[in-house]
């Protein structure tokens, strides 16, 4: 609104009114009504997640949901480990230095079944603060899956819902060698024996989060984390099975890995690929997508993605839903419900997938024209393959340790492992059977019965 | 001001005005000092983690998180780690100021400036120092690992090999504390008088012996307690394995800080970590009984 | 005391005064030289890393992986932290370290010359709590102030950071502002006292103008100890009061790293406390072994 003594001139005045009428458009309810004041005008939100893909496309846009609102935004997006370790300590004191967090995949049911997140289901419900057509049902029953809390209160908003794929920057050396995309895990261990290094291209790499890449392998070799998730939770980590995967992926890194493989995190991962620095790896689409973008990727020309490789127990994708929740601490909780609502709304996350964002977890959005058109890449449909995860993942549960309470502190045994056995400090033997004792001894301190 | 009407009554006027000005530090110190430790002792005794504070904040069992440390593999690893990385960097800091303290003894105005300039490592806030290094150790970046390269050397990342990581944290940490030690060893050098020095030389000696015989005896004090306060000051590293290695690869750079770090701001584990700084604490306590006694009694020897 | 002492006192790291170096009472010319040369070899060498530093935040972000040694320098990478946190970040630093060192000289300067003019017993146990406070690992602390601050509501301010910050500085304080008032003659107060002036009145108008250098240099290292902080500032802080070592970190992203931003956002970072230093190097040592050595 202007102010009296300072008049601004009147084509100022005209776009600032449109960009709150194109903004809110989007928040319906908070348009400008009541003479004009804007709904939460002075509040201060402090919104952080981890830096990815779709943060960085909401941090562009905050300036409209700014001039709707009238609220501040403040976005911290730090790494993800930085970020979950920040987001750990302030909701485990319950305070209230952020409004909106992201609900990390390895940490939801940690946070949730703690009480340290705020129920939605009254937000959504509320007329007056959703609208209608904002629809919760058009999310991913698979995605809300891991936001509801087990008393059965949603408690966070997923914004990607994506599946581990395999992916080859150089398939054209993989045609070379005369071999097809590698379906098994004997078929992958031999395409990367026949094109590992040659024109100076490393054949594997993975980031370092092995509890996240690993998993898959060690349920292929018919292996699991703990005996049956939730009910039972005694770790099984020093099975036969399980040391036998940990054997042959830590393999894979040590024989195929470029120098230092041990240390790469996934930016580092997706920027080894798009360079042509190494061909194969496993990544979720929120990486892999950024392959098909012709202004960075050198290897546009030759990338190919496929399932990730079948094992002798079966096939056994990760996925992962990232979700915006609310800390049960927080002082502005409208303020932050409002910031969720537009973050994720049609018109949002439609306009993301329109930008090239790759692991939406809107069913309407997976299923639109634009986003299948934009995920095919150099002929692999990226959109397909990770829809088929997905529904496999959803078909067999394999991916209920993660909604495990503890298990970060596994999640961090499993790095530790890999990390052992791909350096050579330990035999997979060694590594996995001090991960199993690790592991009893921190679910015994978090106080979990096994 | 009041004049005083008897010595008895001025002195205990100045006791009281001593006092007032002693009072508010020590008191500030009380606060922000003990009460912590004592706090930090206290939950050391109870099981307290933050998923869920009620239930774990009590006492029936108060050694349960001392006991789990003694058996507690990565702890006592944690230790040994640490040793190692104290000793490796307090000896090489201690050898490199040395070196740099003999050489840079002189009077020019080169070796002024050298003395100045070379300061600058032990100055930097650590978490550039860190930076640097994480950028001296990332073979993209590196112009060591490229220069090595091109000369036909190619050198494999250092901070992701179990053998090499500790030394290239110990590296860095040398690269950044070494002005310590050369700064007490040149100051101490123009304390040497000169007596001794021109008698030997007259006598023939040449300048190793005088070396010898002469200034390291006279240094050798200065070291000792250069070396303890470089190893108390050494179990704080935190910046340059935040950065470099996390405490990877596996556990080969996880130093009892670090530990101690993870399971308190990772997991919330704050009885337990309690328990670890409580040990640590206890640690830097008696070695910094021996750094002030042996500091004092040092200046009574002279 | 000797004049050699009086040296160590000052901490003092110029060229002796009226002696020869032990070198050049042995041999003549060649030495001195050669000892020229191979400094003059060895300083760029060992501060290589660190000079590697300053120029990779001149580079343009796409050279960064390139093999030149030569570029066109640009200014990019300072003027991309304008965007984002970096700036407030540089400002709250800037800020928690004036505060400070201003909350422990005020509290901690009487009551050094507390200590100094009166004799007391117990000297060594102060000397002792003085040296544990300034050598504890932050870790000790970290935990019990994370949870007072929660309670509080100091978590994530800059009155929070300079408080914690006190554990270190006041320490610092007391024992330099101790050995500076050592060296003003009790005399002078005395005969101010014999004239009316109160304890805190000669303190003020006599014993303080003559430690004004000692006084400036101690606020100098508080500064610079508070600046440098990393640890307290990483658990302590999270969006209002974030410092600049703690909002470098933020650089190293999920998505890449920036290391043109890096690198600039640590020169900028360095940047105060390298000059501050030159201006008290001869303090430093004095500083830095607080507690430790009975001047």
């Amino acid at each position: 609104m202007t102010h009296p003594s300072h008049p601004v001139p009147e084509r100022r005045r005209l776009l600032q009114a449109a960009a709150a009428l194109g903004a809110g458009a989007l928040l319906p309810g908070l348009a400008a009504a009541q003479g004009g004041a804007k709904k939460f005008a002075g509040v201060t939100l402090n919104v952080s997640t981890f830096s990815a893909a779709y943060p960085k496309l909401l941090q562009q846009w905050l300036p409209e949901f700014e001039a709707a609102t009238g609220a501040k935004v403040n976005f911290d997006a730090p790494s993800f480990p930085v970020y979950n370790q920040r987001a750990d300590l302030e909701l485990s004191t319950r305070g209230s230095a952020y409004d909106v967090v992201n609900v990390t995949f390895i940490y939801s049911s940690r946070w949730i079944n703690s009480g340290w997140l705020t129920p939605l289901d009254d937000f959504i419900r509320n007329p007056n603060l959703t609208p209608a057509d904002w629809d919760i049902n058009d999310f991913l029953p698979g995605a809300r899956a891991p936001e509801t809390g087990r008393d059965g209160k949603l408690y966070g908003v997923p914004w990607t819902a994506e599946a581990l794929l395999t992916a080859s920057s150089r398939f054209d050396l993989v045609e070379k060698a005369g071999l097809a995309f590698p379906d098994t895990t004997d078929d992958l261990v031999k395409v990367l024996r026949a094109v590992n290094k040659k024109e100076r291209v490393a054949g594997f790499v993975a980031d370092n989060h092995y509890g996240w890449t690993f998993v898959p392998y060690l349920h292929a070799f018919g292996g699991d984390v703990f005996r049956k998730a939730p009910d039972d939770l005694f770790p099984t980590l020093d099975t036969p099975e399980a040391i036998a995967a940990g054997e042959y992926y830590a393999n894979l890194l040590k024989e195929f890995g470029p120098d230092g493989a041990i240390t790469y995190q996934p930016d580092q991962v997706t920027q080894a690929l798009k360079l042509g620095r190494v061909n194969f790896t496993d990544a979720g689409q929120l990486h892999l997508a950024q392959l098909g973008d012709p202004a960075t990727s050198k290897t546009i020309k030759t990338v190919k993605f496929g399932l990730v490789p079948k094992g002798p127990a079966g096939r056994f994708p990760g996925t992962a839903v990232h979700g915006l929740g609310i800390p049960a601490g927080s002082k502005n909780k409208e303020a932050a419900w409002a910031f969720i609502q537009w973050a994720l709304s049609k018109q949002t996350t439609g306009r993301a997938v329109a930008a090239g964002y790759g692991s939406p977890a809107r069913r309407s959005d997976i299923e639109s024209a634009v986003f299948r058109d934009k995920q095919v890449i150099n002929g692999s449909d990226l959109a397909k393959l990770s829809l088929e995860s997905i529904e496999l993942a959803a078909k067999t549960g394999h991916m209920k340790y993660r909604t495990v309470a503890v298990y970060p502190q596994v999640d961090q045994q499993l790095n530790k492992a890999i990390e052992l056995i791909a350096s050579g400090q330990l035999s997979a033997k060694q590594a996995f059977q001090q991960a199993q004792a690790n592991t009893i001894a921190e679910l015994k301190r978090a106080g979990a019965r096994l | 001001m009041a004049h005083a009407l008897s010595a008895d009554g001025w002195q205990a006027e100045r006791r009281r005005a001593f006092l007032l000005g002693l009072s508010p530090s020590l008191a500030v110190l009380l606060l922000i000092t003990l009460v912590p430790a004592a706090a930090l002792v206290i939950a050391s005794f109870t099981p307290l983690s933050l998923t869920d504070p009620a239930a774990t904040f009590r006492f029936d069992d108060p050694l349960v998180n001392y006991r789990q440390l003694l058996h507690d593999d990565r702890f006592l690893h944690s230790i040994a780690v640490q040793l190692k990385l104290s000793a490796s960097s307090v000896l090489l800091q201690l050898g490199v100021g040395l070196g740099l303290a003999l050489l840079l003894n002189g009077k020019s105005r080169l070796l002024d400036g050298a003395r100045t300039a070379f300061l600058i490592p032990m100055v930097l806030p650590p978490i550039v120092v860190a930076l640097i290094w994480k950028i001296m150790y990332t073979p993209d970046v590196s112009p060591i690992h490229r220069a090595l390269e091109a000369a036909g050397w190619p050198l494999r990342s250092l901070i992701a090999d179990p053998d090499t990581a500790l030394w290239a944290i110990s590296l860095a940490d040398t690269w950044q504390w070494f002005p310590f030690t050369m700064l007490m060893v040149l100051a101490s050098l123009q304390m040497i008088p000169d007596e001794p020095i021109e008698a030997a030389t007259l006598e023939g000696a040449n300048r190793w012996q005088l070396l010898r015989h002469i200034v390291f005896p006279y240094i050798r004090p200065v070291l000792v307690v250069c070396g303890l306060f470089r190893l108390i000051d050494s179990f704080k590293a935190f910046p340059l394995i935040y950065v470099l290695t996390n405490g990877g690869p596996g556990s080969v750079t996880e130093v009892t800080n670090y530990y101690g770090f993870i399971q308190a701001f990772n997991f919330s584990y704050w009885g337990y970590a309690s328990a670890i700084a409580t040990v640590l604490l206890a640690g830097v306590f008696a070695l910094s009984w021996a750094v002030g006694k042996l500091g004092w009694s040092d200046h009574d020897k002279r | 005391m000797t004049s050699a002492s009086t040296a160590i006192d000052a901490g003092t790291v110029q060229a002796p005064p009226a002696r020869k170096s032990i070198a050049s009472s042995v041999r003549g010319w060649p030495s001195q030289h050669a000892r020229s040369i191979v400094v003059a070899l060895l300083l760029p060498l060992v501060l290589s890393p660190f000079l590697w530093l300053v120029q990779l935040a001149f580079r343009p972000a796409a050279d960064i992986f390139d093999e030149r040694l030569l570029f066109v320098p640009t200014l990019d990478g300072f003027a991309s932290l304008l965007q984002g946190n970096f700036l407030k970040s540089f400002w709250n630093s800037l800020l928690v370290s004036t505060l400070s060192t201003a909350f422990s000289l005020v509290i901690g300067v009487p009551a050094a010359y507390a200590l100094t003019r009166w004799n007391f017993k117990g000297r060594h146990r102060i000397a002792l709590w003085i040296l544990v406070t300034r050598m504890a690992p932050p870790i000790a602390f970290t935990i019990p102030f994370f949870l007072a601050y929660q309670f509080l509501g100091l978590q994530d301010t800059v009155i929070g950071l300079a408080i914690v910050y006190l554990t270190f500085n006041l320490a610092i304080v007391i024992w330099l502002m101790q050995t500076f008032f050592e060296a003003v003659p009790a005399a002078l107060e005395e005969a101010a006292w014999i004239d009316g002036c109160g304890v805190w009145q000669a303190f003020w108008r006599v014993a303080l103008p003559l430690t004004a250098p000692g006084l400036a240099a101690t606020a100098v290292l508080c500064f610079i100890f508070s600046w440098n902080d990393f640890f307290y500032a990483l658990i302590l802080t999270r969006t209002n009061a974030i410092t600049a070592p703690v909002a470098i970190v933020n650089f190293l992203q999920y998505e890449g790293w920036e290391w043109t931003k890096i690198a600039a956002s640590g020169t900028l970072v360095m940047l105060p406390v390298v000059v501050f230093t030159v201006l008290v190097r001869k303090y430093l040592v004095r500083g830095l072994t607080a507690g430790s050595v009975k001047d």
